[in-house]
């Protein structure tokens, strides 16, 4: 213990070091601010292997609580695949961790959660120490700077950044884009006086153009950087949400409204339907037996207003579809929704009771066969939504997962495949297919078995050779 | 040396023979020049090909590739045998067997003069594997051009979706399979036998493998160019049927070997479907008549047998689910192409093709209703409004478009008067808007 704390120390001076000719009580910020963010590393267990991810974290609270961002997990998996969860203090080796448990996700503001457990404790500082009375924006060329964390085999040593703001925007989150990369992924960013600023979020990639001595026409490239990011979401996007604590790993409830294809008006089609300066959303599908079909919005109705008021406006136009499902998301099954909607020349307001959405594609019961190599999972109402199949024809299972050159693969199952019969038997549900698999995996003398699959809305018969 | 002699001798009057019929085709065999007119660039534009076709009759019928010439064309050429040049017409296409037969201008031929020999067909059904056979056409423009090879099979069954210019092929016909040589142009000129009869009519070879090249056989081409000189058209039936080759599952279904074709797929909406057909029922028989679809080169006739039923007749299909043998009625309907109607609506910039049930029915479309937008104009009002291709439109100026009748009425409102027109689009199923701007 008492090594590993040296080691810590020794780091934070070298760092220091190199910065005490610029500003000279930043190095004193630095040591600080190093204590609120983490390295972490989970495994995912799939059919076949075990994936270790590395992400960044950032301390919420006093209670051990971390987020990191939700790009880190695959949303095919269910909470029950993720295991092994590690916290590693930047710059510390990396024999030494800690164990953390996995609390969930969190649909509005894309976090997920996790508890370190409670000897790190007293090692970590929230971020919400850092935060300054009414979180203020920073101003356009304000310099701000964050950490960044190396990777595993450097024991995540942190090391410094910082930048300069180049233009505020709001993508509805407000969000300070800066001339070069500020953090890490989802890291932290702090002012000149140590205040908090904002969270780094990722998917900021830059387009370069790439010409050769031989093709001069150049094709555009754009390039990621999936280490550092120089895209702040600000502090009051961050601060009144470190609360939301999930629930349970699934992160359930999760406020539905059942509302897809929210295209947002072209400003000149908003000009031609004389909406005054306006913006609308176009509801393109109504799902069936959702509480927007039950409060009767239509297929083309236009949203002009939510709660209310009228649809923010936003540049680009089409951020007002992430403000409303954000909106959605941020509220509770139960609570009601008005919309003001244009139905033709018709203005009028719906009012619709959100629920909790139907089982998600990741929460499904699912079972893997490892001889016939599938994992069929419950066909859930996204599959059903996706495949525009209705609500009285969602039966069958999914093939999860199909393991290459295993029978059912060779057989010419894929991925996504929507089985509705095996062995000429129509499958009526999950707990059915996988008693029927079950006994045809535990047959030996088995030679095969027949299923039928669906893909695209085309059914095929596909013979599964056992021997 | 003496028994070789006499051989010779007597091989002398029948090689002869084979050296007139020959040569008689040789004469028959022509270059076709065509330019055309594309839709898909948000206007009109023309472009030119080349390819080969042979002449069957005394009146000038030619028989080429659909994938040659096309209802697209607007100008035929021919080139004779005698090098004269003469334009033709298209007397009708099929793409299915990517067929087309042509016209020669018969006023232009008697006005000049103009000689020109024609070619038999042979007997198909007769080949074997290894029989020497030459392929006559203008690869790569190089007129007159003859290769040899030999039939390296003789019933080779391929279904491509998009194999004629985007329009399906394959499903109706096997196909013959040589290793003449064959490349870009030979297509539309015949296959022939020593003595010059045209046994198949070349049409594709795969790209960048050594001379594996197919041909439609000339028992096929025979019927399409009679149907196509009779009605312009081949008028096919469909009932939506997706059937699969049964090989090796018939223990499964409990059934006697070569009896039945299995039904990968009813196709939604589709009289095999209204019927009470579905995916996994075996057809055992036509009106009466048991059908056989144990290996994939046998589907291809049974589909022909169903699509060669006049459109509105009523089948009786006897069919297995699992251990019960039932029967339903179908009434044949005309079978579509997936391949809409193209037009361009050039002041707008914009190029359309009308969707199909097929394209409907691949895209979970709640009906075959529409436009797909296949191109735009850069610059124009389409494109400068953000229409693009794969977009579906469904409505302009608040009218639901369903055909591109309405659409030509809209677009004729906007020529004669423009305005600011609202235009509804689909794509992915998102509903979006756009104002085409004069």
């Amino acid at each position: 213990m008492i090594r590993l704390r040296l080691a810590f120390l020794s780091l934070a001076l070298a760092v220091a070091a190199g910065l005490s000719a610029q500003s000279p009580d930043r190095q004193a910020l630095w040591a600080e601010r190093v204590n609120c963010v983490v390295a972490i590393e989970f495994f995912t267990e799939t059919e076949l292997d075990r994936r270790p991810t590395e992400v960044f974290g950032v301390v919420a609270d006093d209670a051990g609580t971390i987020i990191f961002p939700a790009a880190a997990v695959n949303p095919r998996v269910t909470a029950s695949q993720l295991k092994d969860f590690r916290v590693y203090l930047p710059g510390t080796p990396v024999t030494a961790y800690f164990a953390a448990t996995y609390l969930g996700p969190d649909e509005y503001t894309g976090w997920h959660f996790i508890r370190v457990e409670e000897k790190a404790r007293p090692r970590l500082v929230p971020v919400t120490r850092f935060a300054r009375p009414g979180n203020p924006a920073p101003a356009i060329a304000e310099e701000l700077w964050g950490i960044g964390l190396r990777k595993k085999d450097e024991d995540f040593a942190p090391f410094f950044l910082s930048s300069r703001v180049a233009i505020i925007q709001r993508l509805p989150q407000r969000t300070a884009v800066l001339a070069q990369d500020v953090a890490g992924q989802g890291m932290p960013v702090f002012d000149a006086t140590g205040g908090f600023v904002g969270l780094t979020v990722g998917g900021f990639g830059q387009t370069f153009v790439q010409y050769s001595a031989r093709d001069r026409g150049g094709l555009p490239v754009v390039m990621v950087n999936p280490d550092e990011s120089s895209a702040v979401t600000l502090a009051e996007e961050v601060l009144p949400h470190l609360g939301r604590v999930p629930q349970n790993p699934e992160g359930r409830p999760l406020a539905w409204l059942g509302a897809n294809g929210l295209e947002p008006l072209d400003p000149e089609v908003a000009a031609f339907m004389k909406l005054g300066g306006q913006t609308g959303l176009v509801v393109s599908e109504v799902l069936e037996g959702s509480p927007a079909e039950k409060a009767g919005l239509r297929e083309r109705d236009i949203i002009l207003t939510f709660a209310g008021a009228p649809l923010p406006l936003y540049k680009p136009d089409r951020v007002v579809a992430a403000y409303l499902d954000r909106e959605i998301d941020r509220r509770r099954p139960g609570d009601t929704v008005t919309l003001g909607v244009l139905r033709g020349d018709q203005r009028m307001e719906i009012t619709a009771t959100l629920e909790d959405a139907p089982t998600l594609p990741r929460e499904a019961e699912r079972r893997y066969f490892d001889f016939v190599g599938l994992t069929v999972r419950a066909f859930t109402y996204a599959d059903g939504a996706v495949r525009r199949a209705k609500l009285a024809s969602h039966r069958g299972v999914i093939a999860h997962f199909v393991k290459a050159n295993a029978p059912a693969s060779t057989a010419g199952l894929r991925m996504d495949d929507w089985i509705k019969e095996i062995d000429g038997v129509p499958v009526a549900d999950f707990a059915g297919a996988a008693a029927q698999l079950a006994a045809i995996e535990a047959d030996r003398a088995r030679s095969e078995f027949v299923v039928l699959v669906d893909r695209g809305g085309e059914t095929a018969v596909l013979r599964v050779k056992l021997k | 040396m003496l028994s070789g002699l006499l051989l010779l001798g007597a091989t002398l009057p029948a090689e002869g023979a084979m050296k007139r019929g020959f040569n008689r085709l040789l004469d028959a065999v022509v270059r076709i020049d065509v330019r055309e007119v594309e839709y898909d660039s948000g206007t009109r534009r023309f472009s030119a090909g080349v390819g080969s076709g042979v002449i069957l009759d005394a009146n000038g019928l030619i028989l080429t590739n659909a994938h040659v010439a096309s209802p697209n064309a607007v100008e035929i050429n021919v080139t004779l045998a005698s090098l004269e040049r003469v334009g033709a017409r298209l007397v009708g296409w099929d793409h299915w067997t990517d067929l087309a037969v042509l016209q020669l201008d018969q006023s232009e031929v008697s006005r000049r003069r103009l000689t020109f020999a024609h070619a038999a067909f042979g007997d198909s059904t007769k080949l074997h594997p290894g029989q020497t056979v030459y392929a006559v056409g203008t690869p790569h423009g190089l007129t007159r051009t003859v290769t040899r090879g030999i039939i390296s099979n003789t019933r080779r069954y391929f279904a491509d979706a998009q194999g004629v210019r985007g329009y399906e092929t394959g499903s109706f016909n096997t196909w013959l399979q040589t290793d003449a040589a064959i490349n870009p142009g030979n297509s539309g000129g015949p296959l022939v036998t020593e003595d010059g009869e045209v046994i198949g009519i070349n049409s594709r070879s795969y790209l960048g493998a050594d001379n594996l090249s197919f041909a439609i056989p000339a028992d096929v081409a025979r019927r399409i160019m009679a149907g196509l000189v009779r009605d312009g058209v081949i008028r096919r039936s469909y009932i939506g049927l997706v059937p699969g080759a049964l090989q090796d599952l018939e223990g499964f279904y409990a059934l006697e070997l070569n009896t039945g074709l299995l039904i990968n797929s009813v196709d939604t909406g589709s009289p095999a479907a209204r019927a009470g057909l579905r995916g996994g029922d075996i057809l055992l028989a036509i009106d009466g008549r048991p059908v056989d679809g144990r290996f994939p080169e046998q589907l291809p006739a049974i589909q022909n047998l169903i699509a060669s039923q006049p459109v509105g007749a009523t089948l009786k299909l006897a069919y297995r689910r699992g251990t019960e043998n039932r029967e339903g009625a179908v009434m044949t309907e005309p079978l579509e192409s997936r391949v809409g109607e193209p037009w361009a609506f050039e002041k707008w910039g914009l190029s359309v093709r009308s969707v199909s049930r097929t394209y409907a029915r691949e895209n979970q479309l709640a009906a075959a209703a529409g436009l797909i937008v296949i191109g735009v104009q850069a610059g124009y009002p389409a494109a400068v409004a953000g229409l693009a291709r794969g977009d579906i439109i469904t409505k302009i100026d608040g009218q639901p478009i369903t055909s591109l009748d309405e659409a030509r009425q809209a677009y004729a409102a906007y020529e004669a008067k423009p305005a600011p027109t609202l235009v509804e689009t689909s794509r992915n199923h998102r509903v979006s808007l756009y104002v085409l701007k004069p």
